[in-house]
C-alpha cells in the first residue's frame, strides 16, 4: 500500500503546487500578515503590572522570606505587589476573577518539614491572562527550591552522621550548612516579557494552519465530485490509502507553512520564539488538531464549497477566541474562558509560555496534551463521517 | 454451482435507507465471455446495485463473488478483479490522457516496470494512442468516455462494470466504444452493463435483467424476455389536441395493456394484434386529439420493459 499511498500524495501535492494555493495560503499570505503585524504593533509590551497572591498556611520562615524578597527586589517595585489569601479556594477564586495574575501557596508545616529534612511542595497557580505574574510566582518557587534541596540535604547529611534529630536544625544552621537563604537574583522579569512580533506572527501561523491543511480534505471532496474519489475506493487498494495520502500532504504543507513564519519573524526582527524543540512541538500539536478538525469539516458536508466556508468559519472564529487575532490577556473574561475550547487558545498560550519564560518542553506539556486530545476526538468523529460519507 | 464459476455473482443483496427499501433480494450471475443488460427505469436500484457490487456500498444482506472470492472478506482480492467505469468521467481534467491512465495503474498496483508499456496497450485498445498527450479537459466527450473506460481495464480485470458509459456521446465515438466492448467479451471479458439506450444493451448484451422498484423482475436471454410480452405489438402514437384526456381514453381501450406518454404529444401503447386495434385507437381519441402518425412494432425488450416497469426507459 506504500506505493498506493505515495502515488496519491504526489498527485496532491501536485496539484497544490501547480494551482499555486500552496504557496500563496501557506508561505506568502501568513507570513506577509506577520511581518505587518509585526512592523505595526511589534516591540516590548507596555510595562505590566501583577499582583501575586501568597497564601500562608506554615506561618514560617520561608512565607516571610518571600514577602522580604519581594518587597525588596529593585527589579520588582512598582510592578509586582504581593497580595494575603487566606487559603487555595479563596486564591484559585481571585485568580479566575482577574484581581490577582498567580498565586503561590505554601502548605501548612512547610518550614518544619523541610527543617527536618523532608523537603516540601509549593504549589503555584497560574493564569493564562497574566504571564508576568506566572514568570515571576516560578521564579521565585524556583529559588523555593534550590534552598529547600540545599537544605534537606544538609539535614539528611547530618542524620546519617549520628547527630541526634532534635540539634540536627540547629547545627545545620550554626555551621553555615544550610544552603543559600531565599534571594532572586538577576531580573526576574526578563522572561515576562512578550514582544508582540512574536504574538502575531504565532497568530497568523495557527490561523493560517487551518487553511492549508483543510485545503487537502477539501479536495477529498472535490474528488468525490469528479468521481475520482469512487474510482480509487472501486480499485484494489485499501480504503484508507486516499485520505491518509491527502492528510500527509496537507500536514506536511501546513508544518512547512508554520515554521516558514516563524522562521521569518525570528530572521526579521530577531525575536526568539523560546526555545525551539519545544516550539515545534507545539505546533505540530496545533497542526494535529487543526488537521483533525478540517478532517471533521469535510466528514460532515455535501460539497467542496460548503467546506471552504465552513473552514473559513471555524478558523476564524477560533483565531479570534483564541488569540490568534487579539492578544487573550485583551479579551473579556468569558471569551478568555471560551479560548480553552480552541486549539488556538492553547496553542497561544503555550507559546506565549515559551516566549515569556524560555521553558522548555515540560513547561508546556499540558497544552500539547490538550492539542493532542482535541486531535484524537475531531480525528476520530472525522473517521466516523467519512465512513458514513463514503469517503473512506 | 454457478457462483464457483462465474466471474461475477451475487446472491440476496439488500440495501434500505430507513423505511425506504432501495435494493431487495437481487441476484445474478455472469460467467466469463458473457455481456450482462442491467436496465430499469430511474430510481430502481441499478446504481445502488452496482456501487454493491463494485464494493463501493456495503449490502445490508447477501454477498458478492467476484470469480470466486468473497467481496467482503478479501475487498482487495476481489476488486482486483473488478473493472469498474462510472456514469461520470472521473478522471482528472488538467493531466493528459496517458497521465490519468499511468496515475490509475499506478494507484492499483502494475508494476513499475510494465506500467509504460500496459498504458500504451490500453490507448491502442481505445484508440487514442495519437491523442494521448492532450490535455483531458480539451478532449471531446467521445474521446474522454473512452479514456474513462480505458482507466478500468489497466489492471486486466476479469469482469468489466460499466454504468450508463455513452450518455452524451457522439454516434461515432458510441460505435467505436460499443466495438471495442463486444471485442473485449469475445476475448473472454464478463461484463455488466446499463443504460438507457435500449438499442446498446440489445447489441451487445446476450443476457438482461430488468429491475424495478429495487427488486429484479426478469432475467433471462433477449428472446426470452421479449416472449413474456406475448404477441403483444408496441403502438406509437402522435396525438394533436388534448392529449392528456386522449391517454386516458386509450389506456381503455379493450386489448390495450400498457401504455406510457413518450413526449409532448407522443404515447406508446402495448396491444394485442396492435395492427387490428389501430381503428379503434383513433376512434377512441376522436373529440379530444386526432392521430397525426401511428406505427406498429414488432415485440422487442423496450415492450418487454413496458411491459414490466409500466414505464418507458427514459421516463
Amino acid at each position: 500500500m506504500g506505493r498506493a499511498l505515495l502515488t496519491v500524495s504526489a498527485h496532491e501535492l501536485r496539484t497544490r503546487l501547480r494551482d499555486g494555493t500552496a504557496i500563496v495560503i501557506a508561505l506568502i499570505v501568513p507570513v506577509t500578515l506577520a511581518t505587518l503585524f509585526g512592523l505595526a504593533l511589534g516591540g516590548d509590551d507596555p510595562p505590566l503590572r501583577a499582583t501575586i497572591g501568597l497564601v500562608d498556611l506554615d506561618g514560617g520562615e520561608f512565607p516571610a522570606s518571600v514577602r522580604r524578597e519581594v518587597a525588596g527586589a529593585e527589579e520588582l517595585k512598582g510592578s509586582v505587589t504581593l497580595r494575603d489569601l487566606p487559603d487555595g479556594g479563596e486564591a484559585r477564586r481571585a485568580l479566575d476573577a482577574g484581581e490577582i495574575g498567580a498565586a503561590i501557596v505554601f502548605p501548612a508545616g512547610f518550614s518544619a518539614r523541610v527543617g527536618a529534612g523532608e523537603g516540601g511542595d509549593v504549589t503555584v497557580l497560574t493564569s493564562a491572562g497574566s504571564p508576568l505574574a506566572g514568570v515571576v510566582a516560578g521564579a521565585v518557587v524556583d529559588r523555593i527550591s534550590a534552598v529547600v534541596d540545599a537544605r534537606t540535604l544538609a539535614v539528611r547529611a547530618a542524620l546519617l552522621a549520628g547527630v541526634p534529630g532534635d540539634e540536627v536544625k540547629e547545627l545545620v544552621e550554626r555551621n553555615g550548612a544550610a544552603g543559600p537563604a531565599l534571594a532572586l537574583t538577576g531580573d526576574p522579569l526578563a522572561g515576562g516579557k512578550v514582544d508582540l512580533a512574536v504574538y502575531y506572527g504565532s497568530g497568523m501561523a495557527a490561523l493560517f494552519a487551518f487553511f492549508v491543511v483543510g485545503a487537502s480534505f477539501r479536495s477529498l471532496l472535490t474528488e468525490r465530485k469528479l468521481g475520482t474519489l469512487d474510482r480509487m475506493r472501486a480499485g484494489p487498494l485499501a480504503a484508507w490509502v486516499p485520505v491518509a495520502g491527502k492528510a500527509v500532504v496537507g500536514f506536511g504543507l501546513a508544518m512547512v507553512s508554520v515554521c516558514a513564519t516563524w522562521a521569518s519573524g525570528t530572521l526579521i526582527f530577531g525575536s526568539s520564539w523560546g526555545d525551539p524543540l519545544a516550539v515545534l512541538t507545539v505546533l505540530t500539536a496545533h497542526v494535529l488538531a487543526a488537521a483533525a478538525i478540517t478532517m471533521l469539516v469535510a466528514a460532515r458536508v455535501r460539497t467542496d464549497a460548503q467546506a471552504d466556508g465552513v473552514i473559513m468559519v471555524i478558523s476564524f472564529v477560533a483565531a479570534f477566541l483564541g488569540g490568534s487575532l487579539v492578544p487573550l490577556h485583551s479579551l473579556p473574561g468569558p471569551l478568555q474562558t471560551a479560548a480553552l475550547l480552541t486549539p488556538n487558545g492553547w496553542t497561544a498560550t503555550a507559546l506565549a509560555e515559551l516566549a515569556g519564560s524560555g521553558a522548555g518542553v515540560a513547561a508546556v506539556a499540558g497544552p500539547v496534551a490538550v492539542l493532542l486530545a482535541i486531535a484524537l476526538g475531531a480525528g476520530g468523529l472525522a473517521v466516523l463521517g467519512l465512513r458514513k460519507g463514503m469517503l473512506l | 454451482m454457478a457462483a464457483m464459476t462465474a466471474a461475477l455473482a451475487c446472491r440476496g443483496l439488500g440495501k434500505r435507507y430507513g423505511d425506504l427499501v432501495a435494493v431487495d433480494d437481487v441476484g445474478l450471475s455472469i460467467t466469463p465471455g458473457q455481456a450482462y443488460g442491467l436496465l430499469g427505469p430511474n430510481g430502481a436500484g441499478k446504481t445502488t446495485t452496482i456501487s454493491m457490487l463494485v464494493g463501493l456500498l456495503r449490502p445490508d444482506a447477501g454477498e458478492v463473488l467476484v470469480g470466486g472470492v468473497d467481496l467482503a472478506r478479501e475487498p482487495l482480492r476481489a476488486k482486483a478483479r473488478i473493472g469498474y467505469v462510472p456514469q461520470e468521467i472521473a478522471l482528472y481534467p488538467e493531466l493528459t490522457g496517458r497521465e490519468n491512465l499511468r496515475f490509475f495503474g499506478r494507484l492499483f498496483g502494475l508494476p513499475r516496470r510494465g506500467l509504460a508499456a500496459r498504458v500504451d496497450e490500453v490507448l491502442d485498445l481505445i484508440g487514442l494512442a495519437d491523442r494521448a498527450d492532450g490535455k483531458l479537459g480539451a478532449y471531446s466527450g467521445g474521446m474522454k468516455r473512452r479514456v474513462n473506460i480505458g482507466a478500468a481495464l489497466l489492471h486486466r480485470p476479469q469482469v468489466l462494470i460499466l454504468d450508463e458509459p455513452t450518455v452524451g456521446v457522439d454516434p461515432q465515438s458510441r460505435k467505436a466504444i460499443l466495438d471495442g466492448l463486444e471485442r473485449l467479451v469475445a476475448d473472454g471479458m464478463a461484463l455488466l452493463y446499463t443504460s438507457h439506450y435500449m438499442e446498446e444493451v440489445e447489441r451487445v448484451c446476450d443476457r438482461v435483467a430488468i429491475i424495478d422498484h429495487g427488486r429484479i423482475v426478469a432475467d433471462g436471454t433477449r428472446r426470452e424476455l421479449v416472449s413474456l410480452v406475448g404477441g403483444a405489438d408496441t403502438v406509437e402514437l402522435v396525438l394533436d389536441g388534448d392529449v392528456a384526456a386522449a391517454f386516458g381514453k386509450l389506456r381503455a381501450v379493450e386489448g390495450v395493456s400498457e401504455a406510457a406518454r413518450t413526449g409532448e404529444s407522443s404515447v406508446r401503447l402495448l396491444a394485442d394484434g396492435g395492427r387490428y386495434l389501430l381503428p379503434s385507437l383513433i376512434t377512441a381519441v376522436e373529440g379530444h386529439a386526432t392521430v397525426t402518425a401511428a406505427q406498429v412494432v414488432e415485440p422487442d425488450l423496450e415492450a418487454t420493459f413496458l411491459h414490466l416497469t409500466g414505464t418507458t426507459l427514459r421516463d
